[in-house]
């Protein structure tokens, strides 16, 4: 069923590039309501799921990547809204497509445990998720502003020139997605650490949940992350650590945080799978 | 019914003579009441700029008009007719559109895209409206104009980038801070140049503008001449730059006053933010070392001439797809035209409709005499059922493409209802209410408000 939504990112892709390389207007609004209902379609997915199986798809690594790209979608099209900016979508959209790829291609919802039924869990999950949704963009816009940045500065006006926003926009939307984000990331890690004991008491008989530790993989490169984005959020503010900086800090940040999410949640045994 | 253009431009004609060809100096409303009175066009718009005059006119008689325009650009700018002929072009039907379409697109430019001459042609077609003197040719016509000049504007690049230094650093500095509203402006020496780009800065939404000169006297002379500026003393340089956003620089100075040190020590206390730093001194006064120095963003006056260089090749680049655009809204255009032709045919159809129900009126007139109430109503339905015969032909003649078929359709309809020989007797015979016809049927304006759009 995720292949709809898959298919329809995969469109709007072909139009935003289209749109990037011929600036025309038309195939730029024509890309924005493809991806609306791109955005559309995955929510009848995720709803249908959440009927089908009683619990927001969200408990397993393939199941929370495709909420994740939902909430991504999302969030760039509230960005594209209120900007009215359309430059980035040629950014956002291979990143839609690829991750999208591996729920189109393991169908079905991950079963959900009892022990997770807890509202707790949904915070701790959903608001996870919107800092990494927050973080992606903060990544994209990053990457745009170096992009800028290096043309203006080598004096070479070219592709980037002729159509991203000025460089203080993009720096401005940077930290704004960066302090999303870090709240969101804040919540989520506090909600888990509360969370975790008293599951334990919950559902003694679960391995998983003993054997939760800081080392554990996941729990660390979230921690890490967390350090990252708080470095930035401070040299941003303290030490004048604005512009090309603080895009590199978003652009690595974010590569940790998809590390996290994809090849450590498959590949690596770790306490935190459900 | 032909189209004329008749002018010249800065391709035809020095500036000297184009000055003494201005209908703006003596009025373009007044041109156009000339023209009009003259007779020998049916429609006319004058497009005055300063580096064109050109007359657009819908006329009968090619040849005539044409040697009555001469005539008229003579007189009328008291201009000798031996002076202006040699400069003069004339062009006629499409090849009178394609050049319109090309002047609103900005290709007859004298720089390639700029965006000024597009609302001088609309204003030059708002005029003629309201003179009166632009008609169904010449409005269609210049719709089709706007058409392609904003179809060029929105698809090509051949309007995009800056094409000369002052826009250069305006559009610069928009790329760097965005909004320029709350901005403030250093400009360093008090010359020519630095006083020319301060004031463009202003006008493009700059709040604060400070001149720093070695000589205060010429700093506060120079703020007066920018209006709404301040002045510094040089002791002062360092504190005002830090302050500021946007440096330009043009002083006389034989040595760099800001070395990349100085300029280091100067953006430590600003953190991140980014200073812009316009160098459009020869030699220059900003040591090129300083654009080492993140978030200094350094051009000097090269730069900017290469960045106006690229714009203006890739102006040139998009010249083909604006062409192209041009190429497509003719052949419309000229679809249009085409189907005029089969004017004089539906107003020889309609006329001889309109002759046979007069004619049948007035062998009833003795019948209904005394009830005019009657007389009056057949009156109406006769004319509404001819009105409803001929709506179709009339359309679909409207919908023809190209010139040959409504050529056979025009013999076909001549011969079937023997319009020629007929229409002329009747013209001739009834010479007065043929006139009136010829006044009210204006067959594809009339059928058009009773037609489905």
């Amino acid at each position: 069923m995720n292949f709809v939504p898959l298919a329809l990112y995969a469109v709007a892709l072909v139009a935003y590039v289209w749109h990037f390389v011929n600036r025309d207007a038309a195939v730029g609004r024509g890309a924005t309501t493809l991806l609306v209902f791109a955005a559309l379609a995955h929510t009848f997915v995720i709803g249908m799921q959440t009927v089908q199986y009683g619990h927001v798809p969200v408990a397993g690594p393939t199941s929370a990547i495709s909420t994740f790209v939902w909430l991504l979608a999302l969030a760039y099209l509230y960005t594209e809204m209120t900007t009215d900016e359309r430059a980035m979508g040629v950014f956002i959209l291979p990143l839609l497509v690829a991750l999208q790829l591996i729920p189109a291609l393991h169908p079905g919802v991950e079963p959900q445990l009892p022990v997770l039924q807890s509202p707790l869990f949904g915070v701790h999950v959903s608001a996870l998720l919107l800092a990494y949704a927050s973080f992606a963009l903060a990544c994209v816009i990053g990457v745009t502003y170096v992009l800028l940045f290096k043309e203006i500065k080598a004096k070479h006006l070219g592709i980037f020139y002729a159509r991203l926003p000025s460089l203080q926009v993009l720096d401005r939307m940077n930290q704004q997605a960066i302090v999303i984000g870090w709240l969101f990331l804040t919540v989520g890690m506090i909600v888990g650490a509360v969370w975790t004991p008293q599951a334990r008491a919950y559902a003694p008989g679960i391995p998983q949940l003993q054997a939760m530790s800081l080392r554990d993989p996941k729990i660390f490169v979230a921690l890490v992350c967390w350090t990252i984005y708080s470095f930035e959020l401070f040299a941003a503010r303290r030490i004048g650590w604005g512009g090309r900086r603080a895009a590199y800090l978003s652009a690595v940040g974010f590569a940790i945080v998809l590390l996290n999410f994809v090849p450590i949640s498959y590949f690596v045994d770790n306490s935190h799978k459900f | 019914m032909h189209l004329l253009l008749v002018g010249i431009s800065h391709k035809t004609a020095p500036v000297e003579l184009r000055e003494r060809l201005d209908f703006q100096v003596r009025g373009v409303d007044r041109a156009l009441q000339t023209l009009a009175t003259r007779g020998s066009t049916r429609e006319a718009v004058v497009l005055s700029t300063c580096n064109r005059a050109e007359l657009y006119v819908a006329c009968d008689d090619l040849p005539a008009t044409r040697a009555d325009m001469v005539t008229f650009l003579s007189e009328f700018n008291g201009v000798d007719r031996s002076v202006v002929a040699p400069h003069l072009y004339d062009v006629s039907d499409l090849d009178a559109a394609r050049h319109l379409f090309r002047v609103a697109a900005g290709l007859d430019s004298l720089v390639v895209g700029e965006p000024q001459v597009f609302g001088q042609v609309k204003e030059a077609h708002t005029i003629a409206g309201e003179a009166h003197t632009a008609g169904p040719v010449l409005n269609r016509l210049f719709h089709a104009s706007f058409a392609v000049g904003k179809r060029v504007r929105t698809e090509t690049g051949l309007g995009s980038g800056a094409v000369s230094i002052s826009y250069a650093a305006v559009a610069l500095a928009r790329k760097i801070f965005g909004d320029l509203g709350g901005r403030s402006v250093v400009v360093v020496g008090a010359g020519e140049m630095g006083k020319l780009t301060a004031r463009h800065m202003k006008s493009q939404g700059v709040q604060h503008v400070t001149i720093v000169s070695r000589t205060m006297a010429h700093a506060a002379r120079t703020a007066d001449a920018i209006g709404g500026a301040a002045a510094s003393p040089w002791e002062d340089l360092d504190s005002v730059l830090g302050a500021s956003d946007i440096v330009i620089t043009a002083t006389g100075a034989s040595a760099p006053i800001l070395t990349k040190a100085r300029i280091e020590t100067i953006m430590r206390p600003r953190r991140n933010r980014p200073l812009f730093i316009i160098d459009i001194a020869v030699p220059r006064d900003v040591e090129p070392a300083a654009s080492e120095i993140e978030q200094v963003f350094l051009y000097n006056i090269d730069d900017l001439q290469t960045t106006v260089r690229e714009n203006l090749a890739r102006r040139a680049s998009e010249v083909a797809r604006a062409e192209a655009i041009v190429a497509e809204e003719l052949e419309r255009f000229g679809g249009w035209l085409r189907s005029r032709g089969a004017i004089p045919t539906v107003v020889a159809l309609r006329q001889h409709c309109e002759n046979i129900r007069r004619a049948e009126l007035s062998r009833l007139d003795y019948k209904l005499a005394s009830v005019p109430q009657a007389r009056a109503l057949v009156d109406e339905i006769t004319h509404l059922i001819i009105e409803k015969l001929l709506l179709t032909p009339t359309e679909r003649l409207k919908s023809l493409g190209d010139t040959e078929t409504v050529g056979a359709y025009a013999e076909a309809l001549t011969r079937l209802f023997g319009l020629g020989e007929r229409a002329d007797d009747d013209t001739d015979a009834r010479a007065p209410s043929s006139e009136r016809l010829d006044g009210r049927v204006e067959p594809f304006t009339r059928i058009k408000q009773r037609g489905p759009r």
